[in-house]
C-alpha cells in the first residue's frame, strides 16, 4: 500500500539550516502518528514542513507519491488540513461560519455553500461533538470547545491527512481525552491519517499507533509505542531531572531527599501514598522489603533513597531481611504502612515485631485492634494514625 | 444561514440603503441656501425650470461634493477592512497606519512644491497618482516592519511614527511654500470634501467602483485569511500574490480619497467595526458591501455636520469623523472585551 505522506532524507529547518536531519516518515492510511520530544526539539518544524508551510532544507515531502512542491495549493488543501497552535480569534464569527471556511478549496469563486457542503459541515460538527454550539460565537467558547471546532474545520476539507500541532495543550483532561478519541475515530472509521505532536506522553503512548521520538536534531526512534518506549526512554528523551518517569504507569514520581529519616514498610500498594506524602514533606525515606512485582516497588525505587527488594513471588530471604533490619535500625522513625501479611512477606511483620521488642516506637496506619492482634502486648508502643495529616502531626510532636 | 440571520441581513441592508438615500438628499437640500426636495428632483427632470442659482449650487457645488463624500466613505471603509484582515487586527486603518499621511506628503510636494517650482496646475489624475505613490511608500515601510516585528502594538507605533515623519515633511513644505496656497492646503490636510470638481468626482468614481468591486470579489480568500495566513494557505490560498493584491487595493482606495479630500480619520476603523457588530458576522461577503453603504452614510453624515453645525464656518471633516468614530470604537472595544471575559 502506498503511504499517504512519505519523506526520505528530509532535512527540516529555517534559513537553510537544518534543525532536524534525516526525517524518514511513512504514514499509512488511518494511522495516528505522534511526535514526542522536549520543547524546542523541532516537532513543530517537522509538522510545518510536512504541511508545506515551510520548504524543506533538503529532500522532499511526497503526498501520495507526488512531491509537495509540485502540487497546486488547492490540491494540497484537498489532501491535508491543519490544526495549528496559533490562537485564532476572529471576532463576530460563529462556529458554523468558521467551520464553513474549511470548504474554501471546494466552493465557488464567492464561497457559496451548496447543500452538499452544508451536509459535510453538519457531519463534521456531529463527529467532533460540537453540534450543540454551532450558532455560538467562536470567541465565546472554552478552549476545549474551540479545539473541537478547529478539528471540525480541518475535517470539512475532506482531507486524507490532518496535521495537528499540540492539539491538547491548554485543555483539561476531559477535553484532552476527547480530542484523542476524536482523532482515533477519524482514523479508524474514516481512514484519515493524523500526524500530531503531543506533550501528554501518557496519552500519546496509549492513543497513537506510531510514535516518533525527536531529540538532538534527529528522530532517535520510531515505531509502535510499546516497542519503542521501553524503560528509561522517556527519561532520556526529555532529560528529566529530579523525577523519574515510569513507562509502566505513564507517570512521574518526584525524587525524594537522600537520607534515612523514616523507614516505611510496604506491600500491596500500601506504601505509595506514604512515600509521596512523606518525601514531599522533606523526609529522606528508605523502604523494604518489597516484592519487585509490587506497585509499591515501582514507586519506592523512584522516591526512596534505598529500597530492599525481593524477587517476584519469592519468600523474603534471610539476607534481605538482615539488610532491611539494618536500615530500620538506623532510621529515626519507623512507619508501618498497613500491608497485608501473607506467607511470602511474613518477614516484614517479624521486622516490625523485633523493632518493638527492641523498644522502638512504630507509627502505624492500622487500627488499634489490628495492631493488638499483630503485635500483642507490644502494641502499646505503636502510635496509630488514621490519615497522612495525622501522621505528619504525630511525627512532628515526637521530635 | 438561518432564517433569523437572513432577516437580520435584509433588514440592515434596507435600513442602510434608506439612510444612504436620505443622507444624499439632505446633503443636497441643506445648507446656507435651503433647497426643497421637489426642486432637487426637478433638476433632473426639467432642469430649465429650476431657479438658476439653485441649479448652479446643486450641480456645481452640492452634488459633486455629496457624491464625493459617499464614494470616499465607501472607499475608506473598504480599505480599512482589507488592512484589518491583512494585519489580523481590528484596530488598523489607513489613517492610523500613516498611509494617508504618506499620500499627504507626496501631495504636499506636488501642490506646494510644484507651485514653488513654477508649475501652475496639476491634473486630477496626477494628484491621484501622487497620492497613490505616497500611500504605497508608507505601506511598503509598514509591511517591511511587520515582517521584522510581530507585535501589533509595535507595528501601530511604527505606522504612527512614519505618519509623524510624513506630517513633519508636510509642515516643512508648508513653511517654505507659497503663502496663498497654504490656507487652502491646510484645510485640505485636515480632510474635506469641499471643492470637489466634476473632474475629481469622475476620477474618484472611475477608480473607486472597480476597486470596490474587486475587493468584494476577494471576499472568499479574505474570509480564509481571518484565521491567519497559515490557515489560509492550508486552505489553498496562494498567500504572496494575495497579500500583494490586498496591499494594492487598499492603497488605491486610500489614495484616491486622500488625493482630493485629504486624510480622513476613523471611517476605515469605525465603519467595519460597527458593521460587524450590527450584522453579527465577519463574513466579508456581507461586511464589504455593508461597509460600503454604511461608510458612505457615515462620511455623508460627517460632511453634513461639518458644513452645518457651525455654519457659515465649516468645521474640519477630520474633527467630525474623529468625534463620531473614536467614541464608537472605544465603546465597541470595551463591550467586546467584556463579552470575551
Amino acid at each position: 500500500m502506498e503511504p499517504i505522506i512519505r519523506t526520505e532524507n528530509l532535512d527540516v529547518g529555517y534559513h537553510n539550516r537544518a534543525v532536524i536531519s534525516d526525517v524518514e516518515l511513512r504514514a499509512m492510511r488511518g494511522q495516528v502518528i505522534c511526535l514526542l520530544g522536549p520543547n524546542g526539539a523541532g516537532k513543530s518544524t517537522i509538522l510545518r514542513t510536512l504541511s508545506g508551510l515551510l520548504a524543506p532544507v533538503s529532500g522532499a515531502v511526497q503526498v501520495e507519491g507526488i512531491d509537495l512542491k509540485k502540487m497546486k495549493k488547492k490540491d494540497i488543501a484537498r489532501k491535508m488540513s491543519l490544526v495549528l497552535t496559533d490562537q485564532v480569534a476572529p471576532s463576530m464569527t460563529t462556529v458554523y461560519e468558521l467551520i464553513a471556511m474549511g470548504r474554501t478549496p471546494y466552493t465557488n469563486f464567492l464561497g457559496k455553500l451548496t447543500p452538499e457542503d452544508q451536509k459535510i459541515i453538519d457531519e463534521s460538527l456531529e463527529t467532533v461533538g460540537a453540534s450543540a454550539f454551532r450558532e455560538r460565537f467562536f470567541s465565546e467558547l472554552s478552549d476545549g470547545e474551540k479545539q473541537k471546532v478547529m478539528i471540525a474545520r480541518a475535517l470539512v476539507q475532506e482531507p486524507e491527512l490532518i496535521i495537528l500541532d499540540e492539539p491538547t495543550s491548554h485543555l483539561d483532561i476531559k477535553h484532552k481525552v476527547e480530542v484523542v478519541r476524536v482523532l482515533q475515530k477519524l482514523a479508524n472509521e474514516k481512514g484519515i491519517t493524523c500526524i500530531l505532536s503531543l506533550h501528554d506522553i501518557d496519552l500519546a503512548l496509549k492513543g497513537c499507533q506510531i510514535v516518533l521520538l525527536v531529540h538532538n536534531g534527529k528522530i532517535v526512534s520510531q515505531g509502535t509505542p510499546e516497542d519503542v518506549v521501553r524503560d528509561g526512554v522517556i527519561q532520556q528523551l526529555y532529560e528529566i531531572r529530579g523525577a523519574q518517569y515510569s513507562e509502566l504507569f505513564g507517570a512521574i514520581e518526584l525524587k525524594g531527599r537522600e537520607g534515612n529519616d523514616i523507614f516505611v514498610t510496604g506491600g500491596n500498594s500500601s506504601g505509595i501514598r506514604l512515600y509521596r506524602a512523606l518525601s514531599r514533606k522533606g523526609y529522606g525515606l528508605t523502604s523494604g522489603i518489597l516484592h519487585e512485582n509490587d506497585a509499591d516497588y515501582q514507586v519506592a525505587k523512584s522516591i526512596c533513597g534505598e529500597v530492599v527488594s525481593e524477587k517476584p513471588f519469592e519468600r523474603i530471604c534471610p539476607e534481605n531481611a538482615r539488610r532491611a533490619k539494618v536500615l530500620m535500625q538506623k532510621a529515626r522513625y519507623i512507619v508501618d504502612s498497613g500491608f497485608p501479611v501473607g506467607t511470602e512477606n511474613r518477614e516484614n511483620l517479624t521486622l516490625l515485631q523485633e523493632a518493638l521488642a527492641a523498644g522502638r516506637q512504630i507509627w502505624s496506619v492500622r487500627s488499634r485492634e489490628e495492631c493488638e492482634a499483630l503485635y500483642g502486648n507490644k502494641a502499646e508502643n505503636v502510635c496509630t494514625v488514621s490519615s497522612v495529616t495525622e501522621l505528619f502531626e504525630k511525627l512532628e510532636t515526637a521530635g | 444561514m438561518t432564517h433569523k440571520t437572513t432577516l437580520r441581513y435584509s433588514l440592515l441592508f434596507t435600513i442602510g440603503l434608506l439612510a444612504l438615500l436620505a443622507i444624499f438628499l439632505l446633503n443636497i437640500s441643506l445648507g446656507s441656501v435651503q433647497i426643497t426636495l421637489p426642486e432637487i428632483l426637478q433638476c433632473f427632470t426639467e432642469p430649465e425650470l429650476v431657479n438658476r442659482s439653485h441649479y448652479s449650487i446643486i450641480l456645481n457645488i452640492r452634488l459633486p461634493r455629496t457624491l464625493a463624500a459617499l464614494a470616499g466613505g465607501a472607499a475608506l471603509a473598504t480599505s480599512g477592512i482589507l488592512l484589518q484582515v491583512f494585519f489580523g487586527n481590528p484596530i488598523v486603518e489607513p489613517y492610523i497606519l500613516g498611509i494617508s499621511s504618506g499620500s499627504t506628503l507626496v501631495l504636499a510636494l506636488i501642490i506646494l512644491g510644484g507651485y514653488t517650482f513654477g508649475m501652475k496646475t496639476m491634473t486630477s489624475m496626477g494628484l491621484f497618482v501622487g497620492a497613490f505613490l505616497g500611500a504605497m511608500l508608507v505601506m511598503v515601510i509598514v509591511i517591511f516592519a511587520s515582517q521584522k516585528v510581530k507585535s501589533i502594538t509595535t507595528l501601530l507605533i511604527i505606522g504612527m511614527m512614519v505618519g509623524y515623519v510624513c506630517s513633519a515633511g508636510t509642515s516643512v513644505l508648508t513653511v517654505i511654500a507659497d503663502r496663498e496656497k497654504i490656507a487652502a492646503f491646510s484645510i485640505w490636510t485636515m480632510g474635506s470634501f469641499a471643492g470637489f470638481t466634476w473632474s475629481h468626482v469622475k476620477i474618484l468614481y472611475l477608480v473607486t467602483i472597480p476597486f470596490l468591486f474587486l475587493a468584494f470579489l476577494m471576499s472568499k480568500p479574505l474570509n480564509a485569511m481571518l484565521l491567519g495566513e497559515k490557515y489560509a494557505q492550508s486552505m489553498g490560498i496562494s498567500i504572496r500574490p494575495f497579500r500583494f493584491l490586498m496591499v494594492l487595493v487598499s492603497s488605491v482606495l486610500t489614495a484616491v480619497v486622500t488625493a482630493f479630500a485629504g486624510s480622513i480619520s476613523f471611517v476605515g476603523l469605525a465603519v467595519p467595526h460597527i458593521v460587524r457588530c450590527l450584522f453579527k458576522t465577519s463574513d466579508n461577503r456581507i461586511v464589504i458591501p455593508a461597509s460600503c453603504i454604511y461608510g458612505a452614510v457615515m462620511a455623508g453624515l460627517c460632511d453634513m455636520g461639518a458644513r452645518l453645525l457651525m455654519s457659515p464656518t465649516e468645521l474640519p471633516l477630520g474633527a467630525m469623523t474623529s468625534l463620531i468614530g473614536a467614541p464608537i470604537v472605544v465603546y465597541l472595544l470595551v463591550k467586546q472585551k467584556r463579552g470575551e471575559m
